[in-house]
């Protein structure tokens, strides 16, 4: 037991963890609005869509890649919907659902495709989908809003379960459990962690690394299709540029949570309480009536002094084990 | 006949890079003769790339070093509204020479400064430049909120538009400062021996380190610079619009990060030359000034350049494994002798 708790104690998400509580607790005394049950569901179903996003883009980290084009994959996937239900107003919120992650995945699979093929590096291929897809996205809408959605769709997005847990909360449990269950338990999910720990080391072994990174590119675009099944859920109507730099919140998130962009680690524990932190964190400061405008200069200076604070604790743990090493 | 064939082998990237220049502006003047070369056009061109350029090189001196700088324009929008505060207060509507003045050092200051904090992180603490950049874009571009509450700032002194419109002997001032700026980088990048560290860390920063040069002065002075250019685009933007506001020239940095992809430099680091990138933004700026003469859709303008990035770099991954199997060949045809 012991053991156990030293071993946690040096994981990665304790620090996470340890800011979290720390954040809450001060919250807690500035705000009684904070701990209650209704605020905390509020914020993480506000908070859901940059959380099914980042389960979506953490194999992509994870493999040492970078997937940009999220934003552009949320808004294509939420402008199909969009109008898949204004043409088809009998369906319903599975077969939506379904649509719009089929839409992300396409993206991904395209992204993947071009990564593997013409062996461009992901944060360039990335960075040219995004921008032909968005462009598509506003040729075809003209930037104009997609209103008037099926209620039954309008309905699914206000359900709560017992009237507390709201359906985007279950969108985001759903997301993350697919993601461990890849990670931990799969062959795939074993060949993510070698690609991002030495790419040829993987060919070697013996994954197919090709096949592998369409895999995640897929599967990173079809969790942003999820996202934007929850975010048109929550706000009813589909805005075409509201997307614009999800992409970057979305990388932040999943850092946060501890992944390295370098690749290789990264865990779906870290990811949630990163998705946890970022809630909390835009929570509180709207609590602590800090006006809006300097959310985004906390919001930076968290993700800075988090990975400097990582990079710094890294370097120790390596000069420790230098140390041992001179000493035998 | 020795130089053609130094230039073919040496700059050969350069050399298509500037083919395709050409190629598009002649195209574009067939097209559209009477507009596009007309030479109110050519000068609007002239005022808007420099701009432009300037963004990418700041980006490119950052992508030499396998990093990248995310920052560049809320960076660059947070040192014009430092400088726009110092323009629009009293002071420098009564004094107007040296308001500007104290503006543009309080500009390039800032701009400093916020290069020194990602060079700072970058290479002394040695995080990703990616996830330095991705916190100092937000924070820059929280701090020029918090100082702006949102809005913009105008009511410069009537000198200052001068910076961003102004003609010397009919040359657009912008593109003055361009050309000096395109020397100046290329003789800092690829002729001094802080170029030739850059160089070196881009492609092996162990290494590098080991052969006794001390890289983390190296990558501050890197971040130093490409704030720097990125302030210098500041003061062109904000005499342009003759105000300033987080938001403006916020859609460069991802052409940026285009046109030095597209300009040949490899964004793993080590590789690209600043003609290269020159040429792309040249390159960039003509298709889209020309496109949007044709009366093309503003997105369909985005969606041909997001398009041309992929298939030039899949042309020129095509065009490399060719090579390879072509040389494969000749010394399999040769052992076989």
């Amino acid at each position: 037991m012991k053991n156990f708790a030293k071993n946690f104690v040096k994981r990665k998400e304790f620090g996470i963890i340890l800011i979290v509580v720390i954040l809450s607790v001060i919250l807690t005394f500035l705000s009684s609005a904070f701990l209650t049950v209704t605020n905390i569901m509020d914020f993480m179903k506000s908070n859901s869509v940059y959380g099914i996003m980042a389960f979506g883009m953490l194999p992509v980290l994870i493999s040492a890649g970078i997937d940009l084009s999220v934003s552009a994959t949320i808004a294509l996937s939420a402008v199909v919907i969009g109008k898949f239900m204004l043409a088809f107003p009998n369906s319903n919120p599975v077969i939506v659902i379904l649509v719009a992650m089929i839409v992300g995945a396409v993206v991904g699979v395209v992204n993947g495709l071009i990564i593997t093929k013409f062996n461009i590096p992901p944060i360039v291929t990335t960075l040219g989908v995004m921008t032909i897809v968005n462009g598509a996205v506003l040729l075809g809408t003209g930037g104009a809003w997609i209103s008037g959605l099926p209620q039954w769709w309008v309905s699914f997005g206000s359900f709560k379960l017992f009237g507390i847990i709201p359906t985007q909360l279950f969108m985001l449990i759903f997301a993350g459990l697919v993601t461990w269950l890849i990670l931990k338990f799969t062959l795939v999910g074993r060949g993510i962690y070698a690609v991002g720990g030495s790419q040829s080391s993987a060919v070697r072994v013996g994954y197919n690394v090709n096949r592998i990174l369409i895999f995640i590119y897929a599967f990173c675009g079809m969790m942003a299709g999820l996202g934007a099944a929850a975010h048109i859920s929550i706000v009813g109507q589909v805005d075409p540029n509201t997307y614009t730099g999800y992409e970057l919140d979305v990388i932040s998130t999943v850092v946060l949570g501890g992944a390295s962009v370098m690749g290789g680690t990264g865990t779906v524990f870290g990811t949630t309480l990163g998705v946890i932190l970022m809630a909390v964190l835009k929570n509180g400061l709207i609590l602590a009536r800090i006006p809006n405008y300097w959310q985004k200069v906390v919001m930076g200076l968290v993700i800075i002094i988090a990975v400097s604070v990582d990079v710094i604790n890294r370097k120790r743990e390596q000069a420790k084990l230098v140390r041992v090493d001179v000493e035998e | 006949m020795n130089f053609f064939k130094n230039l073919r082998s040496k700059h050969s990237n350069e050399l298509t890079l500037a083919i395709i220049f050409i190629g598009i502006f002649v195209l574009m003047s067939i097209l559209s003769p009477d507009k596009f070369l007309s030479g109110n056009n050519i000068k609007t061109m002239m005022f808007q790339m420099p701009e432009f350029g300037l963004m990418a090189i700041a980006m490119m001196i950052a992508v030499l070093t396998g990093g990248i700088n995310l920052s560049i324009t809320t960076g660059a929008a947070l040192s014009s509204i430092v400088c726009a505060f110092i323009l629009s207060s009293e002071f420098s509507q009564n004094n107007n020479a040296l308001g500007i003045v104290l503006g543009l050092i309080a500009c390039m200051a800032v701009a400093v400064i916020c290069g020194v904090i990602n060079g700072y992180v970058v290479a002394y603490i040695g995080v990703a430049a990616m996830l330095v950049t991705l916190g100092s874009k937000t924070l820059f571009e929280g701090l020029g909120l918090a100082f702006t509450k949102g809005g913009s700032i105008s009511g410069f002194p009537e000198a200052y538009s001068f910076l961003g419109n102004g003609s010397v002997l009919g040359i657009p001032f912008p593109i003055i400062l361009y050309i000096v700026v395109i020397i100046v980088s290329y003789l800092l990048i690829e002729r001094s021996a802080w170029g030739t560290e850059v160089y070196m860390v881009g492609c092996n920063e162990i290494a590098t380190r080991f052969s006794g040069i001390n890289t983390k002065k190296t990558l501050l002075k890197v971040y130093i610079y490409s704030g720097v250019m990125s302030g210098l685009a500041s003061i062109l933007i904000s005499s342009r619009y003759n105000s300033a506001k987080t938001d403006y020239g916020s859609s460069y940095m991802m052409q940026a990060v285009t046109a030095v992809v597209l300009g040949g430099t490899s964004i793993s680091g080590g590789h690209g030359t600043v003609a290269g990138t020159v040429l792309a933004v040249a390159i960039v700026q003509v298709i889209s000034t020309g496109l949007n003469i044709l009366g093309v859709n503003r997105y369909i303008i985005n969606i041909i350049t997001g398009g041309i990035l992929i298939v030039v770099l899949a042309l020129r991954y095509i065009t490399k494994v060719m090579e390879d199997n072509r040389k494969i060949k000749e010394r399999a045809a040769a052992t076989a002798k």
